[in-house]
């Protein structure tokens, strides 16, 4: 088992100091330099998410290798806060989207072209995600607590 | 060679620095580019548009080699400054030319995907 959970109020020191900490961990775990850039962007833009969006600050991050389907071998990113009704309806609403482009990166350029109009907030982060972190992506929401999973596929080198 | 001056980056994490040569205007990006970065940044680029224009320059080479992380609401003040040059008239327009190190691998990506958002304006080295 290769895994760790943090629960802790982000900010912007902190959220360096994970992403850091994610990329040196997964360099030591993984033998694959782009997944752990990857992982480590993934943690990076999700965390910051998380401290726009979050009700109370408070945010809950996993990661771990697990099993996904079929027998493959994952990192799986999940991260929970808790989240106003407007900023989970605008985020549920973004997940919808994410159907009607099967196409991450096409996704990824309408969310730029629509990004550069945009006077408060990028609309890029959880795209990019998908798109740059070519991860599977899943949100949930129960009341005003979300939860967002983001998988990747990968070859472990060995298991800490 | 000039020094173009910009506006002042009060982030301990982000350092700007911009110069001009002939037709080349030069702007190095050094550190990390995360949300508290992002403001700043769009003051920079901005500023760097201005001027583009104002000196008449054919290409502006934005170096990030030694940038070690670029956020996405500073990669959106990217695209808002390529799609303002984007949409210049024609004789106000100058490509734009990334200088990236294959070693720091989120620029290949992020770098691609710029590239798409305004393929016959940006070019990219490794």
């Amino acid at each position: 088992m290769t895994a760790f959970e943090l629960q802790f109020r982000p900010s912007a020191t902190l959220i360096q100091v994970v992403r850091r900490f994610v990329f040196d961990f997964y360099e030591g775990v993984l033998d694959d330099p782009d997944t752990v850039a990857r992982v480590a962007l993934a943690t990076h833009e999700l965390l910051e998410n998380a401290v726009k969006y979050s009700l109370d600050g408070a945010t809950e991050l996993s990661l771990g290798i697990e099993e996904g389907e079929g027998g493959t071998r994952e990192v799986a990113l999940r991260l929970r806060n808790r989240a106003a009704a407007s900023d989970v309806e605008a985020l549920t609403a973004l997940f919808a989207e994410m159907d009607q482009y099967p196409d991450p990166y096409a996704h990824y350029q309408a969310a730029m072209e629509r990004g550069a109009r945009r006077r408060t907030g990028s609309g890029l982060g959880i795209v990019r995600v998908r798109a740059e972190g070519e991860m599977c992506m899943k949100c949930s929401v129960e009341g005003d607590k979300v939860l967002i999973e983001a998988r990747t596929q990968v070859e472990p080198r060995r298991e800490a | 060679m000039s020094a173009i001056a910009l506006p002042a980056v009060t982030v301990p994490e982000l350092k700007a620095e911009a110069v001009h040569e002939g037709e080349i205007l030069v702007l190095c990006l050094t550190g990390t580019a995360d949300m508290r970065a992002s403001e700043a940044l769009e003051r920079v680029l901005a500023q760097v548009h201005t001027e583009a224009q104002r000196l008449g320059v054919a290409q502006v080479r934005v170096d990030l080699r030694a940038l070690e992380f670029m956020n996405s609401s500073c990669l959106k003040a990217f695209v808002t400054w390529i799609s303002n040059v984007r949409d210049a008239p024609g004789e106000q327009r100058y490509s734009i030319h990334f200088m990236s190190r294959p070693e720091i691998l989120w620029q290949r990506r992020s770098l691609h995907a710029l590239r798409c958002f305004a393929v016959d304006l940006i070019t990219v080295e490794s």
